[in-house]
């Protein structure tokens, strides 16, 4: 069954087609909210999120790109917004909690690598983190990206490279792991 | 060289980065089915709910009460239209003519622009509050309902003589195409809407013309007495 028809068979009220497209992309789907918020219970409340807003929405799916696409551009729409709110309450709770524990600094162990890029991946704002996942984790080439954060295919590319050039600078000590 | 490197040891030791678990498709299903089967029956209630919830609204009240003060009005002017004695033998003649006829229009539009005024400030208002809402990203409160009270008073307002007045008339007819565009927001958040509600505020000037008008029919109510 290609797209329209699944998206046909959808919008008569077929629940076996609804559950049929929510197979076929659930997993990209969750797996970006997962690689974007490292956190089971954000990443479930994404998805979740997006696919209701894709059954919400199916009547004003046109067809002009494919229905992946437009089902992982409303993803990244969700996940964005999502990370945005996310973000303004953990600053909030960081603030509460810099407060309550003035004086005291707690002793960090020196990180090894995967904690090092983790953070550093972690640190980057928030787009140029959504391409580089996007590109360098889950593999979506410059056209797919483009057309889901809906932007100039360049731009992609451009946000790809200042991701990496930041990611090198983070982890110039570990420089030995490539070079060799 | 070294670059290729980079990227291609980047993209290794990168797959670790948040590595997802492996789907949890039939919880998420189950809560996707739950989440739009409680959507449906809220819209079920609020359907219910509406007649109720529209007669509450401070709207509604407000465009029943403009309709009401316009009607008021129109028999105001009826009324006293009649009460005038018929002068034919006497009839006055050239510029007094007309001045007697300006000043019966002025009495007559009194009622009108005291409407008027008040139901620009109620869309200054609005259109404030929902630009701003809208701006910060946060959801406006019914505004297709209020728009759309607000665009059945501002059509009644075009139909009455308080659009006499063509610099009046110009702004509700503005006015009219911004409340149209609002009663049809679907509130979706990729924005393409709003930026055209937004576009057509600010094209028209509405806002900075609305103000300019309150301010002044205030003012000159101010020193009439009217208000």
């Amino acid at each position: 069954m290609d797209d329209t028809q699944l998206v046909a068979r959808v919008r008569a009220g077929d629940t076996r087609a609804e559950r049929a497209l929510y197979d076929q992309h659930v997993d990209r789907v969750y797996r970006l909210a997962y690689r974007m918020t490292g956190d089971d219970e954000l990443a479930r409340e994404f998805t979740q999120d997006t696919f209701v807003r894709v059954f919400d929405r199916l009547h004003q799916f046109r067809g002009e790109a494919a229905l992946g696409t437009w089902v992982r551009s409303i993803a990244t729409t969700v996940v964005l917004n999502g990370l945005r709110k996310v973000k303004r309450f953990r600053q909030r709770e960081v603030a509460l909690e810099a407060a309550g524990s003035v004086g005291s600094s707690p002793v960090r162990a020196e990180p090894d690598l995967k904690e090092k890029l983790r953070s550093a991946v972690d640190a980057l704002p928030t787009k140029y983190r959504m391409v580089f996942v996007m590109h360098d984790v889950e593999g979506y080439t410059h056209e797919e990206i483009s057309q889901q954060l809906g932007m100039q295919l360049g731009t992609s590319k451009a946000q790809l490279s200042r991701a990496r050039a930041k990611l090198r600078e983070s982890l110039a000590e570990f420089a030995g792991e490539w070079a060799s | 060289m070294t670059e290729e490197r980079f990227q291609e040891f980047l993209r290794g030791a990168a797959q670790d980065y948040h590595r997802p678990p492996e789907t949890p498709r039939e919880e998420m299903w189950q809560a996707i089915q739950a989440e739009r089967r409680e959507r449906v029956e809220e819209l079920e209630r609020q359907a219910w709910r509406w007649p109720h919830r529209v007669a509450r609204s401070p709207w509604v009240r407000w465009g029943v009460g403009i309709a009401a003060a316009l009607v008021v009005g129109v028999a105001i002017g009826r009324f006293s239209e009649r009460g005038q004695p018929v002068e034919t033998a006497a009839a006055p003649s050239g510029r007094a003519a007309v001045e007697a006829g300006a000043a019966r229009g002025a009495e007559l539009a009194a009622p009108y622009r005291w409407v008027a005024t008040e139901h620009l400030g109620r869309v200054e208002t609005f259109l404030t509050g929902f630009r701003v809402d809208a701006r910060q990203g946060q959801p406006v409160s019914d505004p297709t309902g209020s728009a759309r009270q607000l665009l059945s008073s501002t059509r009644l307002l075009l139909d009455s003589p308080a659009s006499d007045d063509p610099r009046l008339r110009n702004l509700l007819e503005d006015i009219e195409l911004v409340l149209a565009q609002i009663a049809q927001f679907r509130g979706e958040s990729d924005g393409e809407e709003l930026d055209l509600i937004d576009d057509s505020i600010e094209q028209r000037s509405v806002l900075l013309r609305l103000q300019s008008v309150v301010s002044a029919q205030a003012a000159r109510a101010g020193s009439q007495g009217v208000l």
